[in-house]
C-alpha cells in the first residue's frame, strides 16, 4: 500500500517536473531561428550569436550545441521529419550525400547571389567556390576550410642538417634522415605520421594526377597506375621505417599523442593542426615550421572543411542567411581563427593583417599565407550521394595496403569494385 | 447463482481490460503504430521529404540481391553463432563454479555482473582504449612476444574484438540466470544419482542440465533476439568498418536512414523481424521435440 | 577432504582470475580518468597514474553542465522505472491471470515487438513527437515527455512480470475475490507484495535499460538543459581527437550511480530474475 502510494507521487512529481522544465523552453513572437554548431566548446559561431542579438535585435536566435560524430544522424532525422533546424555546420565531406539528395536549400537563389553586398564570387578563391556549389548552384558557404601542408620539427631539421623537401623524392629522403629507428627496427623518434585516411591518400593520389573518381563522377578511378604509385609512395614511409602508422584506433587523428612523446616529427596537415598544436604542446613552440606540401608530378591536395548550411525544410529560410552572412563577416571570420584555431575560408579574412602577422610558435614565419597557396590548387571531393560511403571504401582500401594484408594494386582494384558497386546503385 | 458467476467473469474481463489500457495505450502510440509506419515505409521509395512512392517488395528483393546486406547478414550471424555459443558456455561454467562452496561468492557474482550495468556504449569505449594500438592489451601481450595489432583496424581481427566485447558485457547476466537456475534443482536429485553410483559428468548429463531446461530457452531466445540486434558496440568501436568486416544488419539499417533511404531501411527491420520469428518458432520447436 | 580442499582451491583460483577480467576494464577506465592526457598510452602501461590528476573529473565540471545532466538522468531514469512498475505489473497481471478476449493475441503481439530493431521506429517515433509538439510546448520534441513516453512501457519487462506472476496459485487470488476483493484491490494487496522481487528486477532492469539509453535521448534532445549524461558526454569527443582522460572521467562517473543502485538491490534482483527466467519459461 505504501509501496503504491511512492510510486503515485514519484509518478506526480515527474509529471510536474516536466511540466515546469518543458515551459521555460517555449519564446514569445518575433522570429526565431535554430543554429546547430558541431565546432565544440572552441566554437566561434557561440560567440557571435550574442554579438548578431546586437545587430539583430529582432531575430532571436536558438543556438543548439551539437556534437561532431552525431550530428549526422541527429540532422537526417529531424530535416526528414520536417523540424529541420534553420542553419547547421556540416561537414563538406558529407555535404556530397545531403545535396544530391535535395536536402540543402538553393543559396544562389536565396542569396540573389550575393553575400554582404557583394557578389559571392569574389570571396571565395576557386577551389572553394568549386567545393560550395552542386549542379551550379551554391548549397553550403565554407567557414573553414581545410587544405594541407607540411608541418616539420624545424629544430631537427638543423640538427640534423635536412633540407625542408620540395619534391616527393626529397620528402622520402627527408623523412628516413628525421625518424630515428629503435631496436626493433620501428621509429622511435622524429617520424613521418601515415594517416591511413582518404585526406591523405588523395593529396598523394592528386599529385600524382590521378583522382578518386573519372570526371563524370560515375566510376572508380582510382585503380590506375596514378593511384597505385600515389599507394606505394604512401606506404614507402612505412616499408623503410620512417613512417609511423596512426590508425584510426588510436581514438584521435590529430596526432597530438604522438607529437607530444616526439614520436612524431613531421605530418601533413590542415591549419587547424596550428590550432591544436598551440594548445597541446605549449613547450614546442619555435620548434615547429610549416612549408608547402612536396610537390608531385603538380600541386594538390584535397580541400575540405565546415560550411554552412540551411536545409531545404528550414522554417526561416531569410533570417537563416541573415545570419549566415553576419558569420561570414570579416569580424566573425577572424574568430574562426582565433575560438576554433581554424583556418577562415573568406578571401578577405585571409587576407587580413590580423592572420598575416609573424606567428612565433612556427618560428616567427607567416604559416597563413602558405595554406591559401595550398588552396589555390586544392580539389574538393565529388558530389555523388554514396560519398560517405566511398570515402569510407576508400579509407578501408588504403589502411589494409598500409597494413600490408593486400598489395597496393589488389587493394585499389577492391576498392575500385566497392565504388562502381556504390555509384551503380545510385544510378538505379 | 449462474447469473452472478457470470457477472464476476463480466467484472473480471472488465478489469483486464482496465490494467491493460495504460500499457496498451503506450504501447499503441509509441510501438504499434510507428511499426505499421515503418511497414508501410518499407513497401515504398521515399526519403522523408518527397511522398513516398509505392514500389511493392522492390526493397526486399533488392537488399536480398545486395552485396552490402548480404555482407551485413552474414557478419551478423557469425557474431550470433560465436557470441550465443561462447557467452552462454562461459556463463554456466561460471555459475557451475559460483555454484560451489568456495568463499567469496557475493564478491565473484557482483564482479561478473558488473559490465552488465554499463552501457553498451560506455563498454563500447572502454574497449575501443583497451584494444588501441598504443593500449593496454597489445603491451600484455607483447610481455609474451606476441606482436600487438591494430585488433579494430585489421580486417580480420575487428570482428571477433567486438564479439569478445560482446560476451564480456553480456556474461554475467548468463551467468547470474544460470546460477539461479542451479540452486532451484532440488538437491534430493542430485542425492538420489549419487545414490546409483553416477560420476559428476553423469550427474551434470542427467541432473543438472534437463533441470536448467527452461533457463537455457530462455537465455538463448532472449540472447538470440537481442543479438540479432547488435548496433552499438559498431557504432562505437569500428563504425562498421574495416572493408565491412562489422557491418551489421542493424547498422546497415541505421545507414540507410543516415542517407535517407527510408523505405530500405524499413525493409531491412522486416527482414530481420521475419529471420527472428523463425528462428523462435525453431527453438520453441527443438524445445518440445527434445522434450519428448 | 584433501582432495576437496585442493579442488575448492582450483574453483577458488579460476574464480579469481575470471573476476580480474571482469573488473580490470573498469579498473583500467578509472585509473585512466586519473591521468594526463600524455601518459594515456605510455609505454609500458602504466596501473598506477603517475602524476596523478584529478583534470579530466575537473573538465568534466567546467566544460559540461553535469549536475543539470546527471538531474536530467535522475527525473528521467525514475520517471521510466515508476511508470514501467505501475504499468507493467498492472498488464502483466492481466495477461497472467484474468481472462478476456484477445488476451493471448495482445500478449503475443506485444512480444513481437520485441525482435522488431528500436532504430527502426526512431523517425516514425520522432515524427510523432514533432506532431505532439505542435499540440502543446511541454511534449514532444526536446521535452521530458519526449525522453519518458515512449520508454513508459517496456515489453520485456511485461513478460518478465507475468511469468513471476504466473506462478503465484490461483487459490490465493480466489479466495481474495470471494472475500468480496475488487482486481485492483488484488493488484495492490496481493500481487504487489507477492510479485515484490519481480518488481526489484524490473525496476533494475528498467534503470540500467533508461539510465544508459543513448540514442533517443540523443535523437529527441537539442537544447543543452535536456540532455541526459550518455548525450551530455558525447560532447566531449572533438571533431578530430577523444580525449580519453575526460571520456573516462565522465564515463566513471555515469557507471557509478548504477553501481549504488545495483548494490543496494541486487539481491532482489536475482531473486525475481531467477523466477522470470527459471520458473516461469518452461
Amino acid at each position: 500500500m505504501k509501496r503504491a502510494r511512492a510510486v503515485v507521487v514519484i509518478v506526480a512529481i515527474a509529471v510536474v517536473a516536466t511540466t515546469i522544465a518543458a515551459c521555460g523552453g517555449s519564446g514569445g513572437g518575433g522570429s526565431e531561428i535554430t543554429v546547430w554548431d558541431y565546432y565544440g566548446s572552441a566554437s566561434p559561431i557561440k560567440p557571435a550569436v550574442e554579438a548578431f542579438r546586437k545587430k539583430y535585435p529582432e531575430i532571436k536566435v536558438n543556438y543548439q550545441a551539437i556534437d561532431y560524430e552525431t550530428i549526422q544522424d541527429k540532422f537526417s532525422v529531424a530535416v526528414s521529419s520536417e523540424a529541420a533546424p534553420d542553419v547547421a555546420t556540416l561537414d563538406m565531406t558529407w555535404i556530397p550525400t545531403y545535396a544530391s539528395q535535395g536536402l540543402l536549400a538553393n543559396l544562389s537563389q536565396l542569396s540573389g547571389g550575393k553575400l554582404n553586398g557583394k557578389p559571392i564570387e569574389g570571396q571565395y578563391s576557386k577551389g572553394a567556390l568549386e567545393a560550395m556549389s552542386y549542379n551550379g548552384d551554391y548549397v553550403t558557404m565554407l567557414s573553414d576550410f581545410d587544405a594541407y601542408a607540411l608541418y616539420y620539427r624545424a629544430d631537427k631539421f638543423k640538427e640534423k642538417g635536412i633540407a625542408v623537401p620540395k619534391n616527393w623524392e626529397q620528402f622520402r629522403q627527408a623523412a628516413s634522415e628525421l625518424a630515428e629507428i629503435g631496436s626493433n627496427g620501428k621509429p622511435e623518434k622524429y617520424a613521418f605520421q601515415v594517416l591511413p585516411d582518404t585526406f591523405h591518400f588523395d593529396q598523394f593520389l592528386l599529385q600524382n594526377k590521378g583522382s578518386i573518381l573519372d570526371p563524370e563522377w560515375n566510376k572508380a578511378a582510382l585503380d590506375s597506375p596514378a593511384g597505385e604509385g600515389a599507394l606505394e609512395f604512401f606506404k614507402g614511409f612505412l616499408e623503410d621505417g620512417s613512417g609511423i602508422l596512426w590508425g584510426k584506433d588510436q581514438g584521435d587523428s590529430t596526432g597530438l599523442p604522438g607529437i607530444k612523446d616526439e614520436r612524431i616529427g613531421m605530418f601533413l596537415n590542415g591549419p587547424y593542426m596550428m590550432g591544436v598544436l598551440k594548445d597541446g604542446v605549449p613547450e614546442q613552440a619555435g620548434d615547429w615550421k610549416i612549408a608547402p606540401a612536396p610537390v608531385g608530378l603538380q600541386e594538390g591536395s584535397y580541400l575540405g572543411g565546415t560550411g554552412l548550411t540551411i536545409p531545404v525544410n528550414a522554417p526561416d529560410q531569410k533570417d537563416a542567411w541573415t545570419f549566415v552572412q553576419f558569420l561570414l563577416e570579416e569580424r566573425q571570420q577572424l574568430d574562426v581563427y582565433t575560438d576554433a584555431g581554424a583556418a577562415p575560408a573568406t578571401e578577405a579574412a585571409l587576407a587580413s593583417p590580423a592572420l598575416n602577422k609573424p606567428d612565433p610558435f612556427f618560428g616567427g614565419e607567416r604559416p597563413f599565407g602558405i595554406f591559401r597557396q595550398a588552396l589555390k590548387t586544392a580539389t574538393p571531393y565529388p558530389y555523388v550521394k554514396s560519398w560517405t560511403q566511398i570515402d569510407r571504401a576508400v579509407e578501408d582500401g588504403v589502411t589494409s595496403a598500409l597494413l600490408g594484408e593486400n598489395s597496393a594494386e589488389s587493394a585499389l582494384s577492391n576498392t575500385a569494385g566497392r565504388i562502381d558497386e556504390l555509384l551503380a546503385q545510385e544510378s538505379e | 447463482m449462474l447469473g452472478s458467476l457470470s457477472g464476476s467473469r463480466l467484472r473480471r474481463t472488465a478489469a483486464g481490460y482496465a490494467l491493460i489500457t495504460p500499457a496498451m495505450a503506450v504501447a499503441i502510440a509509441f510501438l504499434f503504430i510507428p511499426i505499421a509506419l515503418s511497414a508501410y515505409w518499407s513497401m515504398t521509395e521515399y526519403n522523408g521529404l518527397t511522398p513516398p512512392h509505392w514500389v511493392g517488395f522492390h526493397n526486399y528483393t533488392y537488399l536480398l540481391s545486395e552485396p552490402q546486406f548480404t555482407k551485413a547478414v552474414k557478419n551478423t550471424v557469425i557474431f550470433v553463432a560465436l557470441g550465443m555459443t561462447v557467452g552462454p558456455a562461459l556463463g554456466l561454467a561460471t555459475a557451475l563454479l559460483l555454484n560451489e562452496k568456495v568463499p567469496w561468492r557475493g564478491v565473484f557474482r557482483t564482479a561478473y555482473f558488473l559490465p552488465v550495468t554499463a552501457s553498451l556504449v560506455v563498454v563500447s569505449v572502454v574497449w575501443k582504449l583497451l584494444l588501441n594500438e598504443d593500449g593496454v592489451v597489445n603491451a600484455f601481450i607483447e610481455l609474451f612476444g606476441i606482436p600487438g595489432q591494430a585488433w579494430l583496424a585489421n580486417s580480420n581481427t575487428a570482428l571477433p574484438s567486438v564479439i569478445v566485447a560482446s560476451i564480456w558485457q553480456g556474461l554475467g547476466f548468463e551467468t547470474v540466470v544460470f546460477l539461479a537456475a542451479l540452486q532451484s534443482i532440488p538437491a534430493h536429485l542430485y542425492d538420489a544419482s549419487k545414490v546409483d553410483g553416477a560420476g559428476s559428468w553423469a550427474r551434470f548429463r542427467h541432473v543438472t542440465l534437463p533441470g536448467l531446461r527452461p533457463t537455457i530457452l530462455f537465455v538463448f531466445v532472449i540472447g538470440i533476439i537481442g543479438s540479432f540486434q547488435v548496433f552499438d558496440q559498431v557504432f562505437v568501436m569500428t563504425g562498421g568498418g574495416p572493408n565491412e568486416a562489422t557491418r551489421t544488419i542493424v547498422f546497415d539499417l541505421v545507414e540507410r536512414f543516415r542517407n535517407l533511404e527510408l523505405g530500405q531501411a524499413s525493409a531491412v527491420a522486416y527482414l530481420l523481424l521475419l529471420l527472428l520469428a523463425a528462428l523462435s518458432l525453431v527453438q520453441f520447436w527443438i524445445d518440445r521435440r527434445s522434450r519428448r | 577432504m584433501n582432495a576437496s580442499n585442493g579442488r575448492r582451491a582450483l574453483i577458488f583460483a579460476a574464480l579469481c582470475a575470471g573476476s580480474l577480467l571482469m573488473i580490470g576494464p573498469f579498473v583500467w577506465a578509472i585509473g585512466t580518468s586519473l591521468k594526463i592526457p600524455a601518459e594515456v598510452f605510455a609505454s609500458p602501461p602504466q596501473f598506477i597514474p603517475r602524476p596523478f590528476t584529478l583534470e579530466g573529473y575537473k573538465d568534466v565540471f567546467t566544460v559540461l553542465p553535469f549536475p543539470r545532466y546527471l538531474l536530467n538522468s535522475i527525473i528521467v531514469s525514475v520517471s521510466i522505472v515508476a511508470l514501467n512498475v505501475v504499468f507493467g505489473t498492472a498488464a502483466a497481471y492481466a495477461f497472467a491471470k484474468l481472462h478476456f478476449p484477445g488476451r493471448n493475441f495482445l500478449f503475443g503481439a506485444l512480444l513481437v515487438t520485441l525482435m522488431v530493431p528500436f532504430q527502426v521506429n526512431l523517425i516514425p517515433l520522432y515524427r510523432i513527437m514533432v506532431e505532439l509538439h505542435k499540440i502543446s510546448p511541454v511534449i514532444g520534441v526536446d521535452t521530458y515527455f519526449g525522453l519518458i513516453a515512449p520508454s513508459a512501457v517496456q515489453v520485456f519487462g511485461i513478460f518478465l512480470m507475468r511469468q513471476y506472476i504466473s506462478t503465484i496459485p490461483d487459490s490465493i487470488l480466489e479466495s481474495a475475490r470471494l472475500d468480496g476483493a475488487s482486481e485492483m484491490r488484488i493488484l495492490r494487496t496481493i500481487i504487489f507484495p507477492l510479485a515484490r522481487p519481480a518488481v526489484a528486477t524490473l525496476a533494475i532492469f528498467t534503470f540500467v535499460t533508461a539510465w544508459n539509453d543513448f540514442l533517443w535521448p540523443l535523437i529527441i534532445t537539442n537544447s543543452e538543459s535536456m540532455r541526459t549524461l550518455p548525450v551530455g558526454l558525447a560532447m566531449l569527443s572533438r571533431k578530430n581527437s577523444v580525449n580519453w582522460t575526460d571520456t573516462m572521467a565522465g564515463t566513471v562517473l555515469t557507471i557509478l550511480p548504477m553501481l549504488l543502485v545495483f548494490a543496494v538491490l541486487q539481491r532482489r534482483f536475482i531473486e525475481g530474475l531467477t523466477a522470470g527466467a527459471v520458473k516461469g519459461s518452461g
